[in-house]
């Protein structure tokens, strides 16, 4: 077998097994069970409209940050559905990180990374949550 | 002769089966303490308090008439497990909407921040018709009474994520307000369990 056939071969096993990879952000799929899962429920479908589900959200296609200030920060009152969501001052940035990777792995088709220096960046702008 | 004993046979089996049919299903246990008054069982009885429904409507059980009910305890603003166990409540009223011999009763446990608006704005936003799932405010001491005849611990406790502390369990009362059943209401498997509890005490309730 030539060389190219065989590295033809290598990357298409290699993207099938990637293709058939779980969610990679074991520590954002913990975090998120710990801290999200009992308002936003284990599929992230949310209660009605109450609580919207995630799929839906255009806070997880955002990239300007957003996302990171949301869950840092919390939602003090949110005039759709006249709910709170509580803030988690006590995730760092490592954390932050991981659970938005987990979040926009598993719910939307970005496929952007977020890094901890991303974090740091968005944290030290936040600026109070709108609806 | 030989026809004769097959005809026997069917029409043996047939009657066996028949009479299999028109045995009764056990009945439900009744929870909680009995008293024997006069040579009669008295059952714990969830008592007939008034509450306010989230239409300002000043209830009783008793008036609510002929009903089996469906409860649980819980504040709109718990960040806990009150939205697991209202989801789970939301599985419960779509499966019986349409049956007018149950309703559900969800009481706030934080009548400071629940009021009747908050609790009306809340069933609009899960979307249910409140002559099927009423939500109910009423005095503290009330409310935390009937939790306790519920069978359902609730405190209030300032180290506790919104400052209650409470289970998820909901429970299943028959026409005369006696405790018949519970399922944990964060826990899916058990409610579908439930499905059958209720489905045995319509069936004891309304032959």
């Amino acid at each position: 077998m030539s060389n190219t056939l065989k590295l033809i071969a290598l990357l298409f096993v290699g993207g099938f097994v990637f293709a058939c990879q779980p969610n990679p952000y074991k520590q954002g799929e913990t975090l998120y069970q710990f801290h999200c899962e009992n308002c936003h429920m284990a599929d992230g479908s949310g209660l009605v409209d109450l609580i919207p589900p995630l799929s839906s959200s255009d806070f997880l296609t955002d990239t300007s940050g957003r996302l990171v200030c949301l869950i840092r920060k919390g939602l003090p009152f949110n005039e759709q559905t006249r709910q709170q969501m509580p803030p988690n001052g006590d995730l760092n940035e490592v954390e932050l990180a991981n659970l938005v990777n987990y979040l926009q792995t598993g719910y939307t088709q970005q496929a952007k990374v977020v890094r901890v220096e991303d974090v740091k960046r968005w944290l030290a702008g936040c600026q109070s949550i709108e609806n | 002769m030989r026809v004769y004993l097959l005809s026997f046979c069917i029409l043996a089996f047939g009657i066996c089966l028949l009479s299999s049919c028109k045995q009764e299903s056990p009945q439900l246990p009744y929870m909680g303490n009995v008293e024997f008054v006069d040579g009669d069982s008295v059952y714990h009885t969830v008592p007939d308090y008034e509450v306010i429904d989230q239409d300002s409507q000043a209830i009783r059980l008793s008036q609510i008439g002929n009903k089996i009910y469906i409860a649980d305890f819980f504040f709109t603003s718990c960040p806990s497990i009150c939205p697991k166990v209202t989801k789970q409540m939301l599985r419960i009223y779509d499966r019986y909407k349409e049956d007018d011999r149950i309703v559900l009763l969800s009481y706030t446990i934080d009548q400071r921040h629940d009021s009747v608006t908050v609790l009306n704005r809340y069933a609009k936003n899960l979307g249910v018709e409140t002559i099927r799932w009423k939500f109910v405010t009423g005095e503290k001491d009330s409310i935390f009474q009937l939790a306790d005849d519920y069978f359902v611990s609730a405190v209030e406790d300032p180290d506790a994520p919104g400052g209650f502390d409470h289970s998820g369990r909901i429970i299943l009362l028959d026409k005369d307000r006696h405790v018949r059943g519970y399922c944990e209401g964060t826990d899916p498997e058990s409610v579908t369990s439930f499905f059958n509890t209720i489905d045995q005490l319509l069936h004891e309730q309304y032959p």
